[in-house]
């Protein structure tokens, strides 16, 4: 038996189909779009109901984020630090922060909360998303910390989550003092408290002394469905149906909080976690082994068979592998992740289990390593239609990309970092010369690479519409504009956030588009993307989402 | 609380990291190791050594455990310090990783003291890697902090490359002493302070040899390492019982530069510090770096015994430092 057939008339249809880019109503049934065109194409179809909830919205197809983390969703049971303005999955925006003043402000506020709701004096307050590259020279000291207070541990969690700096209440239940003899506890080098440590702490095992002490709450907390559900909610303010945890070791508790949250009917998500793909020299077959198994799970909200890998560390982190010249600051050359060899050599068995590789590469040293141990096992092991990925890939260069499009290899690029840290990258790591190619949207088109942006969600926000506005206008807060002819049309944007992204996932068959016998997954907005300023694109407003024909309204506040 | 020594097994990969760590577990020789792996399909461990087997931990009937490490190294190792007791903990780094960044974990947990960063080296694969210029500083970086370099070979000695070896890790800058070895078999008195026993520390008949000749096979390996019976010949060992106090920054100043050609040394002395309160005090070196803690008193006495390749070890200069008479 046919379902009923629904038909909601917009203001504006924005199709992202070529052959039939603007249209006015789409017909619903069962879950897919029936038929999509003017309201008599679509009642040709017989009987319908004629819903005009979405008469004065723009309809896009629902947003596809190639590259983002469950995290997101469950960062917010600490409190938010960042210099950027940024959303909680109630709705709520939390402005940023621009200075130590605001951010002990904050914590203060968080403090006193805690004790107006009776919480333990010992408790440790927990932060998130503080970056000391937005404040120069300047690093965050115990003294300033114990301002928001003396008695209640305070522990941040830096935006890159290599770092921390702790209160004093937290250094004395932690056990570190100037005695403390581990790399990473930073020290006073002059001044009243030379030889005490300032509270900064430095790669894992400074970060141990305090992790061991206040346990793994906080960044290393488990996934909980609470998160899962707070991720959706995120996403369905940006108007985000189909997302990736793009790294997940999917053990059996991980796949059972997926299952449960993600196949409830009325979820607003789809999900495609990506099983944990850099461990040791003999996991591999049992990995690809695991990814097949779980494929058998599949239905049509949560989807395995995604695999990532990685290769170097962040460029701001100067962790990124990177060519001649090197780091602009003089900063010796990062890390491997995994080395290259081992890299070719897994890469290869989950290529040969038929599963979809994303490779996690910053530097081009990393990528160009990627590049050629693909075509090494390509040439060993053709595969058709393989769509390997690089992800954030943004030293690619134009040859790169070329090499890229001639063995198939997409790409999902970084653009968020061209705002987050591009002067960072101008100023610090990279120098101009790089940073104005950087994540080279036009290049890749050029070239031929299929193409998605992404957010890296929570290392930046879950928010397609903000990740075009960066690859369109590649602006960064000081006003530069990072290599004007990489820019891309608001339309090659468009298409990123959801045919581009789709395709890296395999669904550019069932999701990116809105045409007949696609799943009816819209974005619904208040404002026309087209019809905006360039630089307003991260302004358009998103009213919520439509899953398989059932409609979400997002949360606000 | 006694700390327990903690080691560090580095190099890259092929360099033999988990043929070292597969004889360990195999010859434990009494001493139950926690050793936390990168990869248990690596380790090769008998079926009739494996008492129980659970998710990431293997338990050995020879009272060891073998956990796999995951992607949080803090995780792993408060979970294996919680789960039992243990004579000593080994972590194997990642073929990548910096095994110096690994061993601040030993200086972090207070349960554990760093014992030795222990680094690999695929002798005859290690120049053709040191001209991959993607691999050459990852190199550098595991080198220049280890406290002994293992130049491992498979099957034969080094000879011919021996030289163009040296002349490369002096270009690295890595100064830890250079041990030769075929399939990883170095001995487990060079890997772990767990084999310089304490037992050896203990009431001793023979003051000028507290370890006996049985003793000393088994601190230096010979009997858990079947198979290269050539040890015992590679190695000598020195030991005394000194009576008098020592004086802390005295202790500090040798740890900072410690004679060459002591390979280990452990000791438990009466020590003073500068505000004159006396205590024990545990002295402990490996290769290039040492500790020194608050130790208990120690029944039978002070004690002191250093291992070094045979014929190097500086024993007029030890005894001059640590012997009561000069």
């Amino acid at each position: 038996m046919m379902g009923a057939t629904v038909v909601y008339p917009a203001r504006r249809i924005i199709t992202l189909n070529p052959m039939q880019p603007r249209a006015t109503h789409v017909a619903v049934r069962d879950g897919r779009i029936l038929s999509v065109g003017t309201l008599d194409d679509v009642s040709a179809w017989g009987a319908h109901t004629l819903d005009p909830r979405f008469a004065d919205h723009v309809l896009m197809p629902g947003l596809v984020e190639g590259h983002s983390h469950l995290k997101e969703g469950s960062m917010w049971d600490m409190h938010y630090l960042g210099w950027f303005d940024r959303r909680d999955p109630q709705g709520k925006l939390w402005g940023g922060m621009r200075s130590t003043d605001a951010v002990l402000q904050r914590l203060a506020q968080a403090d006193a909360q805690m004790i107006a709701t009776g919480r333990a004096a010992d408790e440790p307050l927990l932060a998130w998303g503080f970056d000391p590259i937005y404040f120069g020279q300047q690093r965050m000291t115990v003294e300033q910390l114990d301002r928001a207070s003396r008695s209640r541990p305070i522990i941040i969690v830096h935006a890159n989550l290599h770092l921390m700096n702790v209160n004093s209440a937290a250094l004395r239940l932690a056990g570190i003092n100037g005695d403390t003899d581990v790399e990473g506890v930073v020290k006073f080098a002059a001044g009243a408290n030379v030889g005490q440590p300032t509270g900064e702490l430095q790669e894992p095992a400074a970060m141990y002394l305090v992790i061991r002490k206040f346990g793994d709450a906080g960044m290393l907390a488990p996934m909980t469905a609470l998160g899962v559900r707070n991720f959706a909610a995120l996403a369905c303010m940006q108007g985000v149906t189909t997302a990736t945890d793009l790294v997940n070791k999917l053990t059996a508790a991980d796949v059972e909080v997926l299952e449960d949250v993600l196949n409830a009917q009325d979820c607003n998500i789809r999900l495609l976690p990506a099983f944990q793909a850099f461990h040791g020299t003999h996991g591999a077959a049992l990995g690809a082994e695991h990814v097949q198994r779980l494929g058998a799970r599949n239905t049509d909200k949560l989807r395995f068979g995604l695999v990532k890998m990685m290769l170097d560390g962040s460029i701001q982190g100067f962790s990124a592998r990177l060519k001649w010249p090197r780091y602009f600051n003089g900063a010796a050359n990062g890390i491997w992740v995994t080395a290259p060899s081992q890299f070719e050599a897994d890469f290869e068995t989950y290529h040969r289990a038929g599963l979809q590789i994303h490779t996690h590469t910053n530097g081009n040293e990393a990528s160009e390593a990627a590049i050629g141990a693909i075509e090494r096992v390509l040439t060993r092991a053709p595969r058709p239609d393989h769509r390997h990925t690089l992800q954030h890939a943004q030293m690619v260069d134009a040859p790169m990309f070329r090499r890229m499009a001639a063995l198939g290899i997409g790409v999902n690029l970084f653009a968020n970092h061209l705002w987050y840290w591009g002067d960072q990258h101008h100023d610090v790591t990279l120098g101009s010369d790089r940073a104005n190619r950087l994540d080279a949207c036009g290049s890749a088109l050029a070239a031929g690479v299929p193409l998605a942006i992404h957010s890296d969600a929570p290392v930046t926000p879950l928010a397609p519409f903000f990740t075009a506005w960066c690859a369109v206008n590649r602006v960064t807060p000081k006003g530069r504009v990072l290599g004007a002819n990489e820019r891309i049309s608001i339309d090659q944007a468009l298409h990123a956030i959801t045919l581009g992204a789709a395709w890296s996932l395999k669904l550019d068959h069932e999701i990116g588009s809105i045409e007949c016998g696609k799943r009816a997954d819209f974005c619904v907005l208040e404002d026309d993307p087209l019809g905006v300023d360039p630089m307003a694109l991260k302004d358009v407003r998103v009213w919520g989402t439509v899953l398989s024909g059932r409609v979400h309204e997002a949360r606000r506040t | 609380m006694q700390r327990l020594p903690f080691t560090v097994i580095g190099g890259f990969l092929g360099a033999g990291k988990t043929t070292l760590l597969n004889h360990w577990l195999r010859n434990a020789a009494g001493k139950r190791l926690a050793v936390l792996v990168n990869d248990f399909g690596a380790i090769n461990i008998d079926a009739n050594l494996i008492e129980a087997s659970a998710g990431d931990t293997i338990a050995l009937t020879n009272g060891c455990v073998c956990c796999q490490i995951g992607d949080d190294l803090s995780l792993a190792l408060m979970r294996v310090l919680d789960s039992g007791r243990f004579d000593g903990v080994v972590v194997e780094a990642s073929g990548v990783s910096d095994p110096w960044r690994i061993a601040q974990f030993g200086r972090a947990e207070p349960r554990l003291r760093l014992d030795a960063c222990i680094v690999l080296v695929d002798a005859s694969a290690a120049l053709a890697h040191a001209r991959d210029p993607l691999l050459a500083d990852t190199l550098q970086r595991q080198l220049k902090s280890a406290d002994l370099i293992v130049l491992n070979k498979s099957d034969l000695g080094l000879h011919a490359e021996r030289p163009a070896l040296d002349e490369w890790l002096d270009s690295m800058g890595a100064c830890a002493p250079r041990l030769e070895t075929t399939h990883a078999q170095v001995p487990l008195a060079l890997l772990s302070a767990a084999y310089l026993p304490d037992d050896a520390m203990a009431p001793s008949g023979d003051k000028h040899d507290p370890f006996g000749h049985a003793r000393q096979k088994q601190a230096l390996g010979v009997s858990p390492m079947p198979g290269n019976p050539k040890h015992g010949a590679r190695f000598d060992t020195w030991s005394c019982r000194p009576s008098r106090v020592f004086a802390f920054d005295a202790l500090r100043a040798w740890l900072a530069a410690p004679p060459p050609g002591v390979l280990r040394l452990k000791a438990v002395l009466r020590t003073q510090s500068q505000d004159g309160t006396a205590a024990w005090s545990q002295l402990q070196f490996a290769g290039l770096r040492g500790t020194l803690l608050a130790a208990p008193s120690l029944e039978a006495g002070a004690a002191i015994v250093a291992i070094g390749l045979r014929g190097r070890l500086p024993r007029d200069t030890l005894q001059s430092f640590f012997g009561d008479s000069p």
